[in-house]
């Protein structure tokens, strides 16, 4: 049935109802009132004009309260498919496409609606997975020449006589090759996590412990720079996780810190144990990240500073990695900059409970 | 040594095959998964460099099936997926070792080495190059009697370069032994750590001991 002929069914009814309401109390009025003997009959002028006003009180006045109820019944009944489908429709994004409305069956224009919506998601559904395999698969590709030109180039490079020059040359190269192959497992990995093909080994770890292992590269890694790395709190915290995900996660957080702070300046850690959750603090004194980029730092090869591209090296994926990471674990993470005084990134992992831990 | 290679890219498996046979290795080439078993049955050999993906059949399965004919000849595992479950799976199924693609060909080398001697040989206490020694029972390290102070990590790097001396380690595999690593973090680590033993073995000593190859990794021997 569709939703015109639904409605005007319901439309029906409520006027069908109203005018038998409206008979019947114009039917008391007139006729059962009527019969009863009048006492006085002194105006009947003002008399005839008062039976009016009330006849319309008592008869007219439920008859229009009962439409508006009616009406306004009516729009509900119509609208609630509606607000059930823009409901579903905004709880969809790109990670679960897959996901489908929930349909009436009832095949009126709204169910009809549904179903072209849901084919449309599933095509979607369908290009992202496409774009997915591709990357896997484009990332998988690309390991085999590598591979050979990493061989050859390093068999070139033992090869005799070569001249200074020519074996600076080739290393330089070498150092492209090793990047390139850095990049494609970045992608390889951040496509599978996509994928969710990617199991983490979690166990119960002392968090605090991983932090200070990293405390203690960070300041090896903070030296050459000049810069001061202080460990502030370091509260005992027990999380589920995959201690060599955190390790990378922990590392590439205070290597950032490192890279991406002023002169001789300051990183500090903390941890602390917040509601259930381990909140890990790391602060630096460096330019900052500005404001209009912040939101896409997690963004997969973004830079906030373009021109600054080539003094730092990176592959541009730690920070998409990490934030996978994170996630992964259920936490989560976030970024604070005030632009030349300092840049916070908040890291919170939930805790595991007390029964947990007892097992 | 002969080593069978089973690698179905014929450029990868040309320049496996050279630079084994530059090492002194004897070097068979197989290009796909079926022929192994009948390679392995008809001469033996001191170990295998197999790739997991493969025509025909993958080299998980044949691995499997070697170990299922209780042959115990060592096996290396190369896989273009460098993913932690498959260096799982590949270890479950009875491989000695596994080294992700791209990889270093002087890494591969020196991995194949470890794998001859993994059987059999007793681990030395006190190692020695030239006139440093580390003894790894009393963690005391010295250059012409002079006391090395190492923090534990130091110490952990310099006993894996000890034990390699003469080897090339690549970057990965130091992050890997030293600091359990699966991931290359994507910062200088190594470099930072290398130049400060260096300081601390070769600043006022001659020969100096560590060296570094550019675009490689890092060896210890005596002459540069």
């Amino acid at each position: 049935m569709t939703i015109r002929t639904r409605l005007n069914l319901w439309y029906a009814a409520v006027l069908c109802l109203t005018l038998l309401v409206m008979a019947g109390l114009s039917y008391n009025e007139f006729v059962v009132e009527k019969r009863q003997p009048k006492q006085a009959e002194k105006d009947s002028a003002s008399q005839d004009m008062e039976d009016l006003v009330g006849i319309l009180c008592v008869t007219v006045l439920p008859a229009v309260v009962l439409g508006l109820v009616g009406g306004w019944w009516l729009t509900r009944q119509a609208l609630a498919p509606v607000a059930a489908v823009t409901r579903a429709a905004g709880r969809i994004h790109d990670r679960n496409l897959h996901e489908q409305l929930p349909r009436s069956g009832n095949g009126d224009e709204l169910d009809q609606l549904t179903e072209v919506f849901n084919a449309m998601t599933a095509r979607l559904n369908d290009s992202f997975q496409r774009i997915r395999e591709f990357t896997l698969h484009a990332s998988h590709e690309l390991k085999t020449p590598l591979t050979i030109l990493h061989g050859e180039m390093e068999s070139a490079m033992t090869e005799e006589p070569l001249t200074a020059s020519q074996r600076e040359r080739i290393a330089s190269e070498l150092d492209e090759v090793q990047r390139l192959a850095k990049i494609v497992d970045g992608l390889t990995l951040l496509t599978k996590a996509d994928a969710g093909q990617i199991q983490l080994k979690r166990e119960p770890l002392q968090f605090d412990d991983i932090v200070r292992d990293i405390f203690a590269d960070a300041q090896i890694l903070a030296k050459p720079e000049s810069i001061q790395v202080q460990i502030t709190n370091c509260e005992p915290v027990t999380i589920q996780g995959d201690r060599h995900r955190l390790r990378q996660l922990l590392l590439n957080l205070i290597d950032n810190a490192i890279k991406y702070n002023a002169p001789r300046g300051l990183v500090t850690i903390a941890l602390a144990r917040v509601h259930e959750h381990a909140e890990l603090i790391v602060t630096n004194t460096g330019p900052g990240i500005p404001q209009t980029s912040l939101p896409r730092v997690f963004d997969r090869f973004y830079r906030a500073d373009p021109a600054h591209g080539d003094a730092v090296e990176g592959c541009g994926l730690g920070l998409s990695i990490a934030q996978w990471i994170v996630s992964a674990h259920d936490g989560q993470i976030q970024i604070v900059s005030q632009p030349e005084v300092k840049t916070m990134v908040t890291l919170r992992l939930p805790t595991v409970k007390a029964e947990v831990k007892a097992v | 040594m002969r080593i069978l290679v089973v690698e179905d890219e014929k450029k990868t498996a040309s320049f496996i095959r050279k630079a084994l046979q530059a090492e002194g290795f004897v070097v068979d080439v197989c290009l796909n998964g079926n022929d192994v078993l009948a390679a392995v049955s008809a001469t033996s050999f001191d170990g295998i460099v197999l790739d997991i993906m493969l025509p025909g059949r993958d080299g998980l399965s044949v691995l499997r099936q070697l170990r299922g004919q209780n042959n115990t000849t060592p096996v290396l595992l190369l896989s273009a997926r460098g993913e932690v479950n498959e260096r799982v799976d590949g270890l479950n199924a009875g491989a000695d070792d596994y080294l992700p693609k791209p990889f270093v060909i002087a890494e591969l080398v020196a991995r194949i080495r470890a794998l001859g001697r993994r059987s059999g040989e007793t681990k030395s206490t006190v190692l020695r190059l030239a006139d440093l020694t580390l003894d790894t029972v009393a963690h005391d390290a010295r250059r012409k009697e002079t006391k090395i102070e190492l923090t534990a990590r130091e110490y952990l790097l310099l006993e894996f370069l000890l034990r390699s001396a003469g080897r090339i380690c690549s970057r990965m595999a130091i992050l890997e032994k030293v600091w359990d690593y699966d991931f290359d973090p994507g910062s200088n680590l190594v470099d930072v750590y290398i130049k400060r033993v260096r300081e601390k073995i070769d600043d006022g000593f001659e020969p100096k001991l560590l060296h570094t190859v550019r675009g490689i990794g890092y060896v210890m021997k005596e002459t540069p």
